[in-house]
């Protein structure tokens, strides 16, 4: 009711978020960072997830080129499209940054919203869509400060009431100006000491039902999928089973999942496959031939509401498996792998071609934006020609070493680009024949985009730590994979 | 004359200057007033929140329950310090001893309702920080709220009761209307905090029955038989009808639109609370039944008697009166059956217009009834005996 008070009050407070360990839509990094066009202005568009629902969102928008005179912002939730959002706010331009607007906005109900990013200018008008995921990942702790705040008030409340019995027996119900009766003195100690248990049972009611509130919160949690894995032979050839059961997919990029197979012991080996749905809760796909390990799965696949998920799971591959693997080879040409410890600068890919990271001189740090910049150059140290791969200029995937973060992402930023087009084709209301909202499979696949030798990354490192950065392009018909080291 | 009155202690010599009785009338009436804005505010927040959804610590609402809050405890703390520390001696006399210091019972109670209601802020903020931005009324802070909220009620009951205690003719008329209205206020603090049991689509559920036997007579009961004024239940039931149904009138009059999403239905104006419960029939048969039966019967037999009775009445009225409001004939802005907040599904209202069965038990309904009868007698007593003792007060 007095949300406002309570944070002004709280300004004092440290308000300790428990970190979730694992999110939704990638791990461990639930903010959601865009670029891309808004109409003729191009725009960064950072969104800070609340961990409650409904929480407050935090968005930045930073108009990157143009003048903006005003940056509106409106949370547009799968259900109800633009039509049934509250109309946008007006996103405040923020002191000593040129073109940074931010503010802030409710994400009421959990599942897939989009934020609507509308920028206006000299240049005109457009909107940027931007997808993220509404779930409840933690719960907030209580401060020293406020445990002690509430505490006293309690105890002041409880001797206050305890007071208020005693007096209400005894004194109140004397004449004024008589004194008390010994007997009724001895009521009101009566009352007072009775008072006691009964406030004691009250206190402990209600502790008990902000227990029961708490259990059921933290069962209504968000946890990442879990995928049951397995490498079974199939006409001699080893493919990798995940089962796990989700709702109806939508394909990103042209494909289902974009599965990510990292070794769980150096991080040395590193996969990127796409299976194929079996049926309604089994992905399959032919292994690469990696080597034996454990290692970490990590499956990106996007709902038909908009809302994205990794599925997570493990697997241990034997020798057999990799021998087996070797010898049925890849069968999508999208698929990649590379087994290959990082560099930190430079990356000379398997077609001898090399991969440069083209680092700023300021240190990274955790929970500002960064432009993670890349380039490539053919054998000769010309700039190359790059195709597109999957319909992007480029894929990373970024993993923290210790495994807690991983996040797939391309130089449009961490969104799902067919979670934007399923909010564009709601909000035109479009029907579909089938009644499922199922996007054409080359949908994802058409992307043009100026494939130049260098390209960037939009990122926001959620903690400080070593990281290890995947980068996948296309040259000459192949997937090439750099890696890359680097710390926060 | 009722017999209630007879058992009242009598009041002062006529002549007595009343401004040094228990009571400062400016007192009493700034409790009262207290009271009536904190009311008034929470019926406007719920509003706000059924229609607009986002909120701050400046909502005109927010701000009138702060302010009854602070009229109550700042009123009360000056009383306590002036009584403590520059009192005359017919005030120290009038007052009970609290950790040093003295004034009326009925201003520590407003003094301990306004901590409470200020306790309650940063507890709801980190609520709201830790589980989401809760969309119930009933929650663990709300209830520390609620209970400041009635704490101030009581001290207003206090307060007026004491002064009309203490005196007569027109002056004892006025305080005891004063107190009817906080008795009013009391009443429909207990309606809204249990609006989430008395949606219409329930009013045919146990639940419904059940949950309101085993409070409205306590409040009723126990204001009706310190009050001096002839038909008592009936007035304050009467009182808290008039202005809930005022505000759902008014309100509904101002434009306003959802700033939250979801949005599910089209809200151009003000949408606000359920038509309210027609408790002025079994508070009049309350009534009836203690002019003929109090004094007469013991108190046991009696709440026995009154319990039965309000179940009875309060079921013979509003079962019917659901089977009107379930129609479609109630959507209007008479009887305010089509107040959907921006955030109902259309399979939502599409269940208004059934009956519910929120629960297993919640049938069969004779079972369900004499388990209320068995609460409202529970009640009954309870508020018979506070009443008393409120008779009782001096200071």
């Amino acid at each position: 009711m007095s949300a406002r008070l309570g944070r002004l009050v709280a300004l004092s407070l440290v308000l300790l978020v428990s970190a979730p360990a694992l999110s939704f839509a990638h791990v461990g990094s639930p903010n959601v960072i865009f670029d891309g066009k808004a109409g003729p202005y191009d725009v960064r568009v950072i969104v800070r997830v609340p961990s409650v629902v409904p929480g407050l969102a935090e968005v930045d928008v930073r108009v990157l080129h143009g003048d903006a005179t005003s940056v509106r912002i409106q949370p547009v939730f799968w259900r109800t499209g633009a039509s049934g959002s509250p109309s946008a706010d007006e996103a405040k331009p923020v002191n000593g940054a040129r073109g940074l607007y931010s503010g802030q906005l409710w994400l009421m109900a959990r599942g897939a919203y989009s934020v609507y990013v509308t920028v206006d200018g000299p240049n005109g008008h457009g909107t940027a869509s931007v997808p993220v995921m509404s779930v409840a990942t933690g719960r907030l702790g209580m401060s020293a400060g406020l445990v002690a705040t509430l505490a006293s008030l309690g105890i002041l409340l409880v001797a206050g009431l305890i007071t208020i019995a005693y007096v209400a027996a005894g004194e109140s119900v004397v004449e004024p100006g008589l004194t008390i009766p010994a007997a009724g003195r001895k009521r009101a100690r009566l009352v007072g000491i009775i008072a006691v248990p009964v406030l004691a049972i009250i206190l402990f009611g209600g502790a008990k039902w902000w227990q029961a509130v708490d259990e059921s919160y933290q069962q209504r949690i968000y946890r990442p999928y879990v995928a049951k894995a397995a490498v079974v032979r199939e006409e001699g050839k080893p493919v990798l089973r995940l089962e796990a059961v989700v709702d109806p997919l939508i394909p990103d990029h042209g494909k289902l999942m974009h599965l990510f197979l990292i070794d769980s012991a150096r991080m040395t080996s590193f996969a990127h496959l796409h299976p194929s749905l079996v049926d309604s809760s089994v992905f399959s796909t032919v292994l690469l031939p990696l080597p034996p390990g454990s290692y970490r799965l990590y499956g990106d696949i996007t709902f038909e509401t908009g809302q994205t998920h990794t599925l997570v799971g493990t697997i241990r591959l034997t020798s057999d498996d990799s021998v087996a693997a070797a010898a049925a080879g890849p069968v999508d040409p999208a698929d990649a792998w590379r087994v290959s410890d990082g560099a930190a600068r430079r990356d000379r890919l398997e077609d001898g071609s090399t991969m440069e990271w083209l680092a700023d001189s300021t240190p990274l740090r955790a929970g500002e934006d960064v432009t993670l910049r890349f380039r490539v150059r053919d054998p000769n140290g010309a700039p190359a020609t790059l195709e597109p791969y999957l319909g992007m200029a480029a894929h990373a995937v970024i993993a923290k070493r210790d495994g807690s973060i991983f996040v797939h992402l391309h130089p449009a930023g961490t969104v799902s680009m067919a979670a934007q087009e399923v909010f564009a084709l709601r909000d035109r209301g479009d029907t579909t024949p089938t009644g499922h909202l199922r996007l054409p499979d080359d949908t994802m696949t058409g992307h043009t985009m100026p494939l130049a030798s260098e390209f960037s990354f939009p990122f926001v490192f959620p903690r400080s730590g070593a990281y290890r950065v995947w980068v996948q392009v296309r040259r000459g018909g192949r997937v090439l994979t750099g890696v890359f080291d680097v710390t926060v | 004359m009722t017999i209630a009155i007879d058992t009242l202690p009598r009041a002062a010599a006529g002549d007595r200057d009343v401004s040094t009785v228990v009571t400062e009338a400016w007192h009493a009436r700034a409790v009262v007033f207290a009271a009536a804005c904190v009311m008034v505010g929470v019926y406007w927040d719920i509003s706000w929140h059924m229609t607009i959804g986002r909120d701050t610590f400046w909502t005109p609402a927010h701000l009138l329950i702060q302010a009854g809050g602070l009229i109550a405890g700042l009123s009360s703390g000056y009383v306590a310090l002036r009584n403590t520390f520059a009192a005359s001696e017919a005030q120290n006399a009038a007052s009970v001893r609290f950790w040093g210091f003295r004034a009326p019972l009925g201003a520590w109670v407003c003094v301990w309702g306004c901590v409470a209601m200020l306790a309650s802020a940063p507890f709801d903020n980190w609520w709201h920080n830790a589980y989401g931005l809760d969309v119930r009324i009933i929650s663990p802070p709300h209830m520390i709220l609620a209970l400041g909220i009635v704490a101030i009620t009581m001290g207003a009951l206090l307060l007026t009761l004491a002064r009309q205690n203490q005196s007569s003719g027109r002056d004892r008329e006025h305080f005891a209307w004063l107190f009817t209205i906080a008795a009013a206020f009391w009443l429909m603090n207990v309606w809204v905090m249990l609006s989430e049991y008395s949606y219409k689509e329930l009013m045919h559920s146990g639940l419904f029955y059940r949950v309101a036997a085993t409070y409205y007579p306590l409040v009723l009961l126990t204001t009706a038989r310190a009050n001096t004024l002839k038909w008592p239940a009936t007035k304050a039931a009467a009182i808290y009808f008039a202005v809930t149904l005022s505000l759902m009138w008014t309100l509904q009059l101002f434009p306003a639109e959802p700033k939250l999403g979801p949005i599910y239905q089209r809200v151009t104006h003000m949408v606000t609370m359920d038509f309210p419960i027609l408790l002025f029939v079994p508070a009049f048969a309350l009534d009836l039944v203690r002019q003929r039966w109090d004094g007469r019967l013991r108190d046991p037999w009696l709440a026995a008697l009154l319990g039965a009775v309000f179940v009875a009445v309060f079921f013979a009225v509003e079962w019917p009166f659901a089977s009107f409001l379930i129609t479609s004939h109630s959507r209007n802005w008479f009887f305010n059956g089509a107040n959907y907040v921006y955030f109902m599904s259309p399979q939502w209202v599409a269940r208004t217009y059934h009956f519910l069965d929120t629960e297993p038990w919640s049938r069969p309904l004779a079972p369900q009834l004499a388990i209320a009868v068995a609460m409202a007698t529970l009640s009954s007593y309870l508020g018979l005996k506070w009443g008393r003792w409120m008779t009782r007060v001096r200071r």
